[in-house]
């Protein structure tokens, strides 16, 4: 029998997994041959490899759309080795920055082709991934917020429902994400890493800083409406399953979860991530959101209850939209089709971009 | 105790939960559709039914989204809808009536979806033996007079579960027009299953010269499971075809029906018109390629899984030997029929070929 993490990743990430661009067969070869936890890194880089190895093939013969779908899988794959294996710090470090190497390699090869772009943030930089619609000029862009365990790595499918309906997307790694994680510990006021980003979007002439929109998956929904409250040149947010008040349900969190954040949040004991859990809040901020919102919920979540969604919904003084989904599971990853495209939707047509 | 006394699922349902997933879901059906569909259906006779209802969600959100504007959307909710419809009456000829009205929804989600797509679609009708076989042609965008790729549907697939495969050929530059031939979707009630498949084939090709839109002198034909011996079939006799893909196709088949799964060997006698497996069986021996393949001139790429278990690995091997003209063979190590499980290992591969042999610029 595999062991209770590896039964747990089996029973309830497949549709986040697939849906974000793990081949299914992937997804029930690999988990079917990991006993333990801790194989778990391991047996996903080497199925990422083989996706690698496809890639590089494919570019060697001048195939550079193919390569560019092969590395975006290879690094979606390496991703999910290391989302939430921060058990062996070296492991996790070599996954990901093989994540990092494929989705930067395919960057220019998919259609519409991405930029890598560092964001000066505290001294250092954030690095995040921009890309573009096709043919238009100075398109909105909508600035996208990873959670505990999601990276810029893993946005492909989310970044080209946005794409495909003319907005731009830059999805980055901010404190305690992705490559963002080894300078910087998770911080509850998330709107210092939004403001940074947005000072960014101001110098780049080719998108349109008046019309920026936030989105933000899982803690990322936290994130997002978190800066919204804060900056005013958010014109528009989608918010994915996130916490109200993260402390709250701290101690009811799955393990791996709970772990994580410790990890995360440079916190050397449980006690002290208690206290980092307790920042991140929007008790007497959801008030100052006053853009339109677009709130995504699953009524059978089992990491954050679906009514913190409702509590933000309920505190935010501008326009709400309110999805929330009777049978939906955190972030609704089993029912994407009940919200992703809508929210792109509704986000474009804030921007005046909806085509006829 | 409640273990024992629940009854077991139909075994037609646990092969279709245990063989058909990697399909469904690289085909377009979302993954808890195909698990809670499928978790679902005790009975095959439920089949129809309770994808047929899930279907329904899905060309409900498509009105929803058409009615606020969302065209894009619409015509994915509404190709989500055709897929499913699909796959309720793919090979539900147990019960004509029930596959007809799914059928029909199909069809109409799928067209609903076409020009609300990206790059959109239209439905042609193709003449035929005095009547029409129907067609779904796409083409790339920013390409004038592209190069086309007739798509052949095989024993249970039809134009509707097409989109997934069409897109890689747009998205590098080859139009597509995946039809429904004798024996196949719309053309099932009209017209048998036709082994010297070259006859239709000849119709379509025919109805692309017609097409000022298309060039002509750049045609691929590309076949899937049964359209993957039609495929050939057809470039052996019709020289206007410039390249051929060949998946998981037959070579020669026999009269026997052994090893088979029953719904699949029912889905062949009622699609060949035939009363019983006898009359079948003279169908099923019409098919061949032997000493035909080597009439096949034109580049030729082949696919087979090592784990198919409908059609013998030997059979690409057989075609590939007897053909005259250049041939890539893909075997596939693990791969099952049409290799759906390991589908990154040749759906970008053969589109990438086919382009680069019908003078598309490489992209």
């Amino acid at each position: 029998m595999p062991d209770a993490r590896v039964q747990s990743a089996i029973a309830h990430w497949a549709p986040r997994f697939v849906s974000n661009g793990v081949p299914l067969t992937d997804f029930e070869e690999v988990t079917a041959g990991v006993e333990r936890w801790e194989d778990w890194c391991r047996a996903w880089s080497a199925r990422a490899a083989v996706h690698e190895e496809l890639g590089r093939k494919a570019l060697a013969d001048g195939y550079k759309l193919s390569a560019g779908g092969h590395l975006t899988r290879a690094a979606v794959c390496y991703h999910f080795s290391k989302f939430v294996f921060v058990i062996d710090y070296e492991q996790m470090k070599g996954a990901h920055r093989k994540a990092v190497e494929c989705r930067n390699l395919a960057l220019p090869l998919i259609d519409p082709p991405g930029e890598r772009v560092t964001i000066p943030y505290e001294g250092k930089h954030l690095a995040g991934n921009l890309r573009k619609p096709a043919g238009a000029v100075k398109p909105p862009v909508v600035v996208m917020c990873m959670g505990l365990d999601s990276t810029k790595e893993e946005m492909d499918s989310n970044e080209n429902v946005f794409l495909a309906r003319g907005m731009a997307t830059l999805a980055f790694d901010g404190p305690g994400q992705g490559e963002g994680e080894y300078e910087f510990g998770i911080r509850g006021d998330y709107e210092v890493a939004v403001k940074a980003v947005l000072d960014y979007v101001a110098t780049r002439g080719d998108v349109d800083a008046a019309r920026v929109g936030l989105w933000g998956v899982s803690l990322g929904g936290y994130y997002a409406p978190r800066a919204a409250a804060f900056d005013k040149r958010v014109k528009a947010c989608i918010a994915l399953s996130g916490p109200f008040e993260w402390v709250e349900y701290f101690d009811k969190l799955p393990e791996l979860t709970r772990h994580t954040f410790q990890v995360r949040s440079r916190s050397r004991t449980l006690a002290e991530a208690r206290e980092r859990a307790a920042t991140l809040t929007l008790k007497n901020v959801a008030k100052n959101i006053t853009c339109p919102l677009f709130v995504v919920a699953g009524k059978q979540d089992g990491i954050v209850p679906w009514q913190e969604g409702e509590r933000l919904a309920a505190a935010a003084s501008g326009p709400v939209v309110r999805c929330f989904l009777e049978d939906g599971n955190h972030v609704a990853n089993n029912r994407a089709y009940r919200y992703r495209s809508q929210s792109a939707d509704w986000m474009a047509r804030q921007f005046g971009v909806t085509p006829e | 105790m409640d273990a024992i006394v629940k009854a077991k699922k139909d075994p037609r349902v646990e092969a279709a939960i245990s063989h058909w997933a990697p399909r469904f879901v690289i085909n377009g059906v979302p993954l808890t559709d195909f698990q809670e569909v499928t978790a679902g259906c005790d009975r095959w006779e439920d089949w129809c039914t309770a994808w047929s209802a899930r279907a329904a969600i899905h060309e409900e959100l498509g009105n929803q989204a058409l009615k606020d504007g969302f065209k894009l959307s619409a015509g994915e909710h509404y190709t989500r809808a055709a897929v499913c419809y699909h796959f309720g009456k793919f090979l539900f000829v147990n019960d004509a009536r029930q596959m007809k009205q799914a059928h029909r929804k199909a069809v109409e989600c799928r067209n609903k979806a076409l020009p609300l797509l990206d790059p959109p679609g239209e439905r042609v009708a193709i003449p035929y033996e005095g009547k029409h076989l129907y067609g779904n042609l796409r083409k790339p965008k920013g390409v004038a007079r592209p190069p086309v790729v007739v798509m052949c549907m095989g024993l249970d697939s039809t134009k509707e579960e097409m989109d997934d495969y069409e897109n890689r050929f747009l998205e590098r530059g080859l139009a597509t027009l995946a039809f429904d031939g004798p024996g196949q979707g719309e053309a099932e009630y009209d017209f048998a299953i036709c082994p010297e498949y070259e006859k239709p084939v000849k119709a379509v090709v025919d109805f692309v010269e017609t097409r000022k839109d298309l060039d002509t002198g750049r045609l691929g034909v590309w076949g899937v499971s049964f359209g993957g011996y039609y495929a050939p079939r057809a470039a052996a006799f019709d020289k206007r075809i410039k390249a051929c893909v060949a998946l998981s196709g037959a070579y020669q088949r026999s009269a026997s029906f052994e090893g088979r799964p029953i719904i699949n060997v029912e889905a062949f006698r009622v699609r060949s018109k035939s009363a019983n497996l006898e009359e079948a069986g003279k169908v099923a021996l019409r098919v061949s390629l032997k000493g035909i393949a080597k009439n096949i001139t034109c580049p030729i790429y082949i696919v087979a899984g090592t784990q198919d278990r409908l059609t013998p690995v030997d059979a690409a091997r057989q075609l590939a030997a007897e053909v005259s003209g250049p041939c890539v063979l893909s075997i596939v190590e693990g791969g099952n029929h049409v290799v759906n499980n390991l589908w990154y290992r040749y759906r970008d591969q053969t589109a990438d070929w086919m382009a680069t042999q019908l003078g598309a610029p490489r992209k």
